[in-house]
């Protein structure tokens, strides 16, 4: 049952492996947040699930912008 | 997640369609002018943000000694030296320059082109006999950029734009990731040769107004920061930090004034000479 459960999660992991595969190498950049943006969005997906944890990613990723400060913000 | 993604991809592609249209018949630029325009508009929808990563950058570099006395530190810890990194920022104020959103907001730009590209006669209608070409060199635009000599050349200008793009929007002081980034573009030549040669063109456009939009910053913003630190870096790294700081800022006026004093007057005494003689 529990495995059943963790395929959403699995599947949005998969997802920004995918993206790191891809775009990520093709556009390098370097996040101004550690963990990464993209490893926040894995660690967000793993521990708040697929809904909960893409809301976090996204609203992450909009404050990776020239504005804010950066800096260690990990996965609440 | 497909479910999601799909609708979105289809009408990104429609609304990438209707801009190259407008292009093409209200201003009658060619097909691989428009893409051009398209690029230029979009990137110029980003100056704001670029330029002020621009800024935070050359900001930056004031940091970079004290930076890579931190890198070095931590050399075998990557997870701490991140760590002590970001802790560093926040001590000093800095706004570390890199950002995940301004090249997140060009991949939909992206996909959007290379799915209109993907099936350009049938999303445009066009003839057989329609101008696809650039400069002459690139005879069709949805072509495989490989497919015809002048590719070569357009993965060359890509390679080469790419380059030097990267080099003005390097974020980082760790020399590895540098070098990484510099290299990277001969790798990926051999998957950028499988996409339509208007894609690569959008690639170029876009790393050309980087480059120049680098090259503008620079020149606006006062010069005298940025080369300063490299030079002291050498002399003043067993001082504290804080010495190094003071001491910077009193050397910077020492170390240019009389470069920028000699070279004038050398020049005119000999004009002089030569004018009399």
């Amino acid at each position: 049952m529990s495995a059943v459960l963790r395929v959403p999660s699995l599947l949005g992991v998969g997802f920004v492996w995918l993206y790191r595969l891809t775009f990520g190498a093709l556009f390098p950049t370097t996040c101004k947040y550690h963990p990464s943006c993209s490893e926040y969005a894995v660690q967000a997906v793993r521990r708040h699930g697929l809904v909960r944890g893409s809301v976090l990613a996204g609203w992450r990723l909009l404050r990776c912008n020239p504005w804010s400060r950066g800096g260690f913000d990990p996965v609440r | 997640m497909m479910l999601f993604t799909i609708p979105i991809l289809s009408q990104l592609e429609t609304v990438m369609k209707h801009v190259l249209i407008w292009f093409h018949t209200s201003l009658h630029l060619p097909w691989a002018w428009a893409i051009v325009a398209t690029t230029v508009v979009v990137r110029m929808l980003l100056v704001p943000l670029t330029v002020k990563q621009i800024h935070s950058m050359q900001n930056l570099q004031r940091y970079a000694p004290q930076m890579k006395e931190l890198q070095k530190k931590y050399k075998h810890d990557r997870q701490k030296q991140n760590e002590e990194l970001m802790k560093f920022y926040r001590e000093n104020n800095i706004n570390p320059a890199a950002s995940c959103l301004p090249m997140l907001l060009q991949l939909p730009v992206f996909i959007a082109l290379y799915y209109t590209l993907r099936s350009f006669e049938s999303n445009f209608h066009v003839g057989p006999n329609a101008d696809l070409s650039f400069l002459h060199f690139v005879p069709d635009i949805s072509a495989h950029t490989t497919s015809f000599w002048g590719g070569y050349v357009l993965l060359f200008v890509y390679v080469a734009s790419q380059m030097a793009s990267s080099y003005f929007m390097m974020t980082t002081a760790d020399k590895t990731q540098r070098i990484l980034f510099m290299v990277m573009p001969l790798f990926f030549v051999f998957i950028i040769a499988h996409f339509p040669a208007g894609l690569v063109l959008y690639w170029v456009t876009t790393n050309l107004w980087t480059v120049g939009q680098g090259l503008i910053t620079r020149r606006l913003v006062a010069k005298t920061p940025a080369p300063a630190p490299e030079r002291r870096s050498s002399r003043t790294s067993p001082k504290p930090e804080t010495a190094a700081a003071i001491q910077g800022d009193g050397a910077q006026p020492r170390q240019e004034k009389p470069v920028a004093a000699q070279k004038p007057r050398q020049v005119r005494r000999k004009k002089k000479r030569t004018s009399r003689r």
